[in-house]
């Protein structure tokens, strides 16, 4: 039972972990499809970009 | 045949990774190379904060500690997932509110006086040279196992290439190598662990749950109380807001994401060294006892998987050392220009672009050098994490939260914190007088006592002189 249990928290965390490198991918994606002027942060307001003082 | 492939996989991710550098773009300006102008989202913040955080140490060291100690390493990695979850409430969007900062020794300039941001500054190149010798050794090793050339060859490869991308897209490049460098091995390594479990893995759940109870009890039957109280101390203090963190802190586009970039990279460290460990754990009933730690990764998939999967592991390998190396080299250069060079002299943008670009390639060629020295991978990283630590957390911390900070209490405290630790670093253990006692104390918990009293009696001497005038 405690086998099952740990294998159980082993595939969520393997789960968790390729869910995070597909969202950052997807992240890349979408900034080096701008030739990496990191579209979403040009398209909020200053209000937005707090403090964006360099 | 087998070879053909695996060649065909190593050139593929060169071509990709030439492509997703060149999409980065070369930074115009010392804000673009510095702080990728403050605009980095969420995804990228993570992402970047993740690998640069997922070192050989992280994954190669982690796996091979699993083997052997099992599920110790998991409560050790505990300490490091709640450090960067306390960061990101405490820390990094305080330091991100601040105007005009690019460092961490802007950050403590600001709140201290110039001496502490010069000597700020050069603690922060010295263990940002540190750690990328560190990865220097590792890149080396992992490319000397894809093609048997010489171990210096294959660091000067490694550091080559990511100095190359690195000296000239700045942060931002390294950002989004980072990004692509995690993708691939956020995806493959848990790839890995799931066909382990699913197709070698023989008494199921059962025997998993064996091992890793016979490798915990190792693990705490070889590991004293006070190397564990050591370790617990290094992960939750010793990679505290490194250079490269604070850079990403720093360059987040809103303090909110800077908040919540940190608490991810938090959440998702538990979940990593989980599958690290369970890695580690798999590999007992597969690979011999005996097998040396650092070699426990390479053995195991070596063991499971044909000759191309073997080169596809490598190559990610060679993402984890480069995407950490790569944060390091940038975040010393930065610290270079904006904490030694320009507190002396008033340089125009373009000027302090090109001196952020030799910096770049100067502290490459150090760690290169470097790699030779560097005893192993681990104790590589635990020796500039007890440095780091006593040298600028509390210095850092307290200035950040205190209204009035004293720089006396700043130089004391980044100067004694440095000094102890490079005492019961480096030289105590050297003495044959001292009590073994003393020489078995980590470095990091006296150095960090010392820190702090230094601190509060700088502060204490500050606050009476004032009194007096």
């Amino acid at each position: 039972m405690m086998g099952v249990v740990i294998i159980v928290l082993v595939v969520i965390a393997a789960l968790f972990v390729i869910v995070s490198g597909l969202w950052v991918a997807r992240a890349l994606i979408a900034a080096i499809s701008t030739n990496g002027s990191l579209p979403e942060a040009q398209n909020n307001s200053d209000e937005q970009n707090n403090h964006q003082d360099t | 045949m087998h070879t053909v492939f695996s060649i065909a996989i190593v050139a593929a991710y060169v071509v990709v990774l030439t492509f997703v550098a060149v999409r980065a773009r070369a930074a115009r300006e010392f804000a673009e190379f510095s702080l990728a102008r403050r605009a980095l989202p969420l995804a990228l913040v993570f992402g970047s904060l993740a690998a640069t955080y997922v070192g050989p140490g992280f994954s190669i060291g982690f796996v091979g500690r699993g083997f052997n100690s099992g599920l110790l390493f998991l409560g050790i990695g505990l300490a490091y997932a709640v450090q960067n979850i306390l960061v990101g409430l405490l820390a990094a969007p305080r330091l991100r509110a601040l105007k005009n900062c690019h460092t961490l020794g802007d950050a403590i300039g600001q709140k201290y006086n110039r001496d502490c941001q010069v000597l700020a500054g050069l603690i922060s190149v010295g263990v940002c040279a540190g750690l990328a010798a560190v990865m220097a050794k590792a890149g080396g090793g992992v490319l000397r196992d894809i093609f048997g050339l010489p171990h210096w060859s294959s660091v000067v490869i490694v550091v080559g290439v990511t100095a190359l991308y690195t000296t000239f897209g700045g942060l931002r490049a390294s950002v989004i190598t980072d990004a692509f460098q995690f993708s691939a091995f956020a995806i493959l390594l848990p790839l890995t662990l799931l066909f382990v479990l699913l197709f070698h893995l023989d008494g199921g759940a059962a025997t998993f749950a064996k091992e890793a109870s016979a490798a915990t009890s190792n693990g705490f039957g070889t590991t004293s109380y006070i190397e564990i109280v050591g370790l617990v101390m290094a992960f939750l203090l010793g990679e505290t807001l490194i250079p490269p963190y604070a850079n990403r802190a720093l360059a987040s586009r809103t303090t909110r994401i800077s908040r919540d970039g940190f608490i991810l990279a938090g959440i998702f460290s538990l979940a990593w060294f989980m599958v690290m460990i369970a890695l580690g754990i798999s590999a007992r009933s597969i690979i011999p006892q005996g097998t040396i730690e650092d070699d426990v990764l390479l053995k195991l998939v070596k063991s499971i998987m044909p000759a191309e999967g073997y080169a596809l592991l490598l190559v990610v390998l060679v993402s984890i050392v480069m995407s950490s190396l790569d944060s390091l080299l940038n975040a010393g250069a930065v610290a270079f220009t904006q904490d030694i060079v320009k507190p002396f002299a008033k340089v125009p943008d373009n000027t302090a672009l090109v001196i952020g670009r030799s910096a770049t390639i100067i502290i490459a060629a150090i760690a290169a050098v470097g790699a030779v020295a560097v005893p192993s991978i681990i104790s590589g990283l635990l020796i500039c994490y007890s440095i780091w630590a006593p040298a600028i957390l509390p210095a850092l911390i307290i200035g950040l939260w205190i209204k009035r900070p004293h720089p006396l209490a700043g130089i004391l405290s980044m100067g004694i914190g440095t000094l102890v630790a490079v005492c019961f670093q480096f030289i105590f253990p050297s003495l044959t007088k001292v009590p073994a006692i003393i020489t078995k104390v980590p470095a990091i918990i006296p150095a960090l006592g010392a820190a702090l009293l230094a601190y509060v009696v700088g502060h204490w001497i500050a606050k009476v002189r004032e009194e007096r005038k």
